[in-house]
């Protein structure tokens, strides 16, 4: 079985290694539209998917990241690339902030708090808040990234700036779902009262897991801005943080694999229904039911994690 | 794992396009679907009926036109999409789009690709700033249409105005063209701030205004807020006049705020067909109306089929598709041409030049009327 | 102080209209726990609706125009009333026993659906009401203007959330949809027949935001296939204020949300409105965690 899904890893790892060669400018653009949605869900899958907090808000830490990454790009000429730690500090900042007190709500309470920061961002940013987002224009002419000394422009140079920061996300984040925090903030998720039972302290793990997640998708703000070279609050609005929400819960929510399908389908097929013309967000959106309704649980579900006994015969089921 | 394999298949599959140079390509980005998925539609109708036209003519350097559309969502993200998918269609050209900032979002996409743009509604003053090579547009800039607000206002003789916007590229940008230029004649700005747009009650705002006290009301949105706003003044017996800017017509606002409510209505915008003598414009008229019954309702539509007929005698003149020497007549050459929206020339910066705002003002039957 | 109660009037007038489409979300989530974000969608079906019939039949000539509306308003709620179970039928249903968020995104899909549906079937541009069914005349109230029609939508909304009140306090199948609210499974063993009581909370919203559609369109003669998307946004934010699966706490929720705008932007600032409602709203769940009239439920022992 393992050995078997690493076969078809390994393919599939391969085919998109060579793509670009094989793939006209568009279509790379699309890969790379997922690829950065795929991140995009994967930062919120840890904080959807992994600790079940309702956040209906994502693109705010987009948001956050993008406009760092634009503001210190076009007033003081930082390159892009070394502002990504700078923009998951922001984004994991405002996250923090917003979070602390809210935090403790039930779900759909945070639900639509979640929805209201972001809201009151992009309201902010349309605003010119503090004259520095440049209101409803937006900030352009951020610069492009360079690599050692390359600059990177084309589609399909940008494919393997984004595949390499998928690659690293996927890594990392499979390693922290496997790690003694990753367990914790499962727990909580499945059953508060009994993690808190178990010297789990909730409240802290929930806060650390929706700040990784923002900063995180603060870093693809930044990646994304520089794609862009040009951003305005409107790449940043309510509809954004539903195609998050919906990648991470169609895909299969605490599910890597599954997160990466989901940006697959959300980003790929809207463009696949193009020919449709007008009728491709009606057709978009009668998928969407189908599919939930096909597999209840996501495409590709979080599997129950497993542990072979040292001796017994059975392996253990859901923590 | 399958369901992967298979999507990557049908994207390869799909990609496989074969690229047969038989006929001439000419791509339509515009808003089919999302908010301004209105004047997308209309945009296509136009350029369907003169694509049909000139091909019944026998087409351009002996071979058929073909329309190649494309949504742009009025979003940025899926308007860069758009465009490189317009970019692996082998375009000569594209006319559109219709906001600012998706077209901004497209500008570097076609011009590394070397491929003529011409934009139909987007006015934001910075597009043509960039001195893009193959950048063109037919509705003029912000500034232009600032201008022709600032003089329509002088002449009304109002002392206190009351400036609204929308919060939009475009609105926000025409009114802060012509915030400055007012109070530099001595105009007194009372009010300066903008409504969410896409919502149904503006009562509110109309009250905030009305304690403002100003002589005339300037609204630089869109049509639909705008018949929103004279409804709701007229009902608040609220007697100010409004002057809007080119966004705020459509030949739906009657309907949207009623006979009474728009009587005086004043605002600035380019010419509909049927306010032009030349022939090319009375045909275009009398050809759209035959095929889908009713008049164009945006002037922006008729720009687009404006960026069409551009392109189409620049072609046809330069005889040839390149885009260097297409370019190069355009911005050289293309002098003072016959268009469905008066005459059209380009500057060096690929913007249309000469005056083209006319001022109108709606009667007391709904009708709006040319002004001096 | 003219101006006060000029925008307090304004605000009374949005907000009867959160109020209504909000006690839709509100009855949905207290019995299913589920955010329908198909409602806003709803909505914006019977503004087309009631355009339709308003056009078709021309009631408001050949019965009169009280009579008339009366029965256009019948027709509506009866229609989107039929929709609203039909969705839940197709895209919800089949999600019952799954996790809360998939049908969350189901619910995402079937708006979707439903709102480019009649973009497809109206066209984009947007839609009038014809004029003049009801007079344009305004009451002058102390120095204030009133237009009738603002009065009349007041009234029907209101009327219709005290029907909607008594409804559920006083009768058996109102006992039993606030039962089944409170525990499904006690409900269940009381005799209480579930699914015929979700079946009649998605007809009873989805009527009640159809009404709300029509309101919208006789009020502002202009709809368009997008106003269900920022209505419902305001209208559940409205449930949440109130306390969401409280139907009390919905109508005052509406009410609230909607003079908090108006005196917003009255006194602060026009462009910030909609930041400084969801503001005030975050504040009240700060110190009150369960909205307005929610009560504090134990979560999970």
């Amino acid at each position: 079985m393992k050995d078997k899904s690493m076969y078809i890893y390994g393919g599939i790892f391969a085919v998109l290694a060579v793509a670009p060669v094989f793939l006209n400018p568009y279509w790379v653009d699309v890969l790379n539209n997922v690829g950065l949605y795929a991140i995009l869900g994967l930062s919120l899958n840890l904080i959807v998917g992994h600790a079940g907090l309702f956040n209906l808000g994502h693109a705010a830490f987009f948001a956050v990241g993008a406009y760092t990454a634009a503001i210190l790009n076009t007033l003081y000429g930082i390159p892009v690339l070394w502002l990504l730690p700078v923009c998951a500090l922001t984004a994991g900042l405002f996250a923090g902030i917003i979070a602390r007190p809210i935090i403790h709500l039930r779900g759909d309470y945070l639900c639509i708090v979640t929805i209201g920061v972001g809201e009151i961002l992009r309201i902010a940013l349309i605003n010119d808040l503090f004259g520095i987002t440049g209101g409803p224009n937006g900030i352009f002419g951020i610069s492009r990234p360079t690599v050692f000394g390359y600059v990177i422009r084309k589609p399909h140079e940008f494919y393997y700036l984004i595949g390499t920061f998928l690659m690293v996300t996927i890594f990392l984040f499979h390693r922290l779902e496997n790690s003694r925090f990753g367990r914790a903030v499962n727990y909580v998720r499945e059953d508060e009262t009994a993690a808190e039972g178990s010297g789990i302290n909730a409240s802290h793990y929930k806060l650390a897991v929706f700040v990784l997640g923002a900063a995180w998708a603060g870093m693809a703000g930044d990646i994304f801005a520089a794609k862009m070279t040009i951003i305005a609050p409107e790449s940043f609005n309510f509809w954004e943080s539903v195609v998050m929400f919906a990648i991470v819960i169609l895909g299969g929510s605490g599910s890597i694999p599954g997160v990466l399908l989901g940006a697959v389908l959300f980003v790929g097929l809207p463009e696949v229904f193009r020919d449709f013309a007008d009728a491709r967000m009606l057709i978009f959106g009668a998928a969407m039911v189908v599919m939930m309704i096909v597999r209840t649980e996501g495409i590709l579900p979080q599997r129950p994690r497993t542990y072979a006994l040292p001796e017994a015969s059975n392996a253990g089921g859901n923590p | 794992m399958k369901k992967i394999l298979f999507i990557l298949m049908a994207f390869c599959l799909l990609t496989a396009t074969a690229h047969a140079q038989d006929t001439i390509k000419i791509g339509l980005m515009a808003p089919l679907t999302g908010s301004f998925a209105s004047e997308g539609a209309e945009m296509k109708q136009v350029l369907e009926l003169l694509a049909a036209n000139l091909n019944a003519r026998g087409g351009l350097l002996g071979k058929k036109v073909e329309l190649i559309t494309d949504d742009d969502g009025s979003d940025a993200r899926t308007a860069a999409l758009a465009a490189q998918r317009l970019t692996t269609k082998g375009v000569v050209a594209v006319i559109g789009t219709y906001g600012s900032s998706v077209t901004e979002a497209s500008q570097n996409i076609f011009n590394e690709a070397r491929i003529i743009q011409v934009a139909n509604g987007s006015t934001a003053i910075r597009l043509s700033e960039k001195n893009l090579k193959y950048f063109f547009r037919t509705c003029p800039r912000d500034d232009e249409q600032g201008k022709v607000a600032v003089d329509a206002i002088v002449k009304t003789k109002a002392k206190k105005v009351a400036i609204l916007h929308d919060n939009s590229t475009y609105a926000k940008g025409l009114a802060d063209e012509v915030r400055p230029q007012l109070e530099k004649k001595g105009i007194k700005i009372v009010f300066f701030d903008a409504l969410t747009p896409k919502q149904s009650d503006y009562t509110a705002v109309l009250t905030k205004m009305k304690g403002a006290g100003p002589d005339l009301v300037f609204f630089t949105g869109y049509y639909s807020e705008a018949g929103l706003l004279l409804k709701q003044a007229k009902q608040m017996n609220w007697k100010v006049p409004f002057l809007g800017g080119d966004a705020t017509y459509n030949t739906d606002l009657v309907k949207l705020a009623g006979k009474e409510a728009v009587t005086g209505f004043a605002f600035v915008m380019p010419p509909l067909p049927k306010y032009l003598p030349s022939k090319s414009a009375k045909e275009f008229l009398a050809a759209f109306k035959k095929k889908y019954g009713n008049e164009p309702s945006s002037p922006y539509s008729v720009l687009a089929g404006d960026g069409f007929r551009v392109v189409a005698a620049a072609i046809a003149q330069a005889k040839t598709t390149d885009a260097d020497k297409l370019a190069a007549y355009l911005h050289t050459q293309f002098k003072d041409k016959d268009a469905l929206t008066g005459t059209i020339s380009f500057n060096a910066k690929g913007d249309r030049v000469g005056d083209v705002y006319r001022y109108f003002k709606f009667d007391n039957k709904g009708n709006i009327a040319l002004q001096k | 102080m003219e101006e006060f109660f000029q925008q307090l009037t304004n605000g009374l007038a949005v907000g009867s209209i959160y109020a209504l489409i909000a006690l839709g979300y509100t009855m949905v989530y207290g019995v299913l726990k589920l955010i329908n974000f198909a409602h806003g969608d709803l909505f914006t079906i019977g503004a087309y609706l009631g355009m339709t019939l308003l056009a078709s039949f021309a009631l408001h000539e050949t019965i009169g125009p009280f009579l008339g509306l009366i029965v256009l308003a019948l027709m509506v709620m009866g229609l989107v009333a039929i929709l609203g179970a039909i969705v839940e039928r197709t895209a919800y249903r089949p999600l019952r026993e799954s996790p809360r968020l998939s049908a969350v995104v189901s619910a995402l899909g079937a708006s979707i659906f439903l709102q480019n549906a009649v973009m497809l079937i109206y066209g984009a541009r947007f839609q009038v009401y014809p004029e003049d069914l009801i007079p344009e005349t305004s009451i002058d109230l102390f120095g204030l203007y009133i237009p009738v029609v603002r009065i009349l939508v007041l009234f029907v909304s209101l009327a219709l959330m005290a029907a909607l009140f008594i409804f559920i306090q006083k009768t058996r199948i109102g006992t039993a949809i606030r039962a089944a609210a409170i525990d499904q499974d006690a409900a269940r063993l009381m005799g209480i027949d579930v699914n015929r009581v979700i079946l009649l909370v998605f007809l009873i919203g989805p009527a009640l935001g159809g009404a709300a559609g029509l309101l919208v369109g006789l009020q502002y003669g202009q709809i368009n296939f997008t106003m269900g998307w920022t209505y419902g946004m305001k209208a559940f934010t409205a449930a949440i204020l109130g306390g969401i699966g409280n139907i009390p706490g919905a109508m005052l929720g509406g009410l609230i949300l909607g003079v908090i705008e108006a005196l917003g932007s009255a006194y602060i600032s026009i462009a910030w409105k909609d930041a400084i409602a969801f503001f005030v709203l975050i504040l009240i769940l700060i110190v009150r965690p369960t909205g307005l009239l929610g009560e504090r439920v134990a979560d999970k022992i």
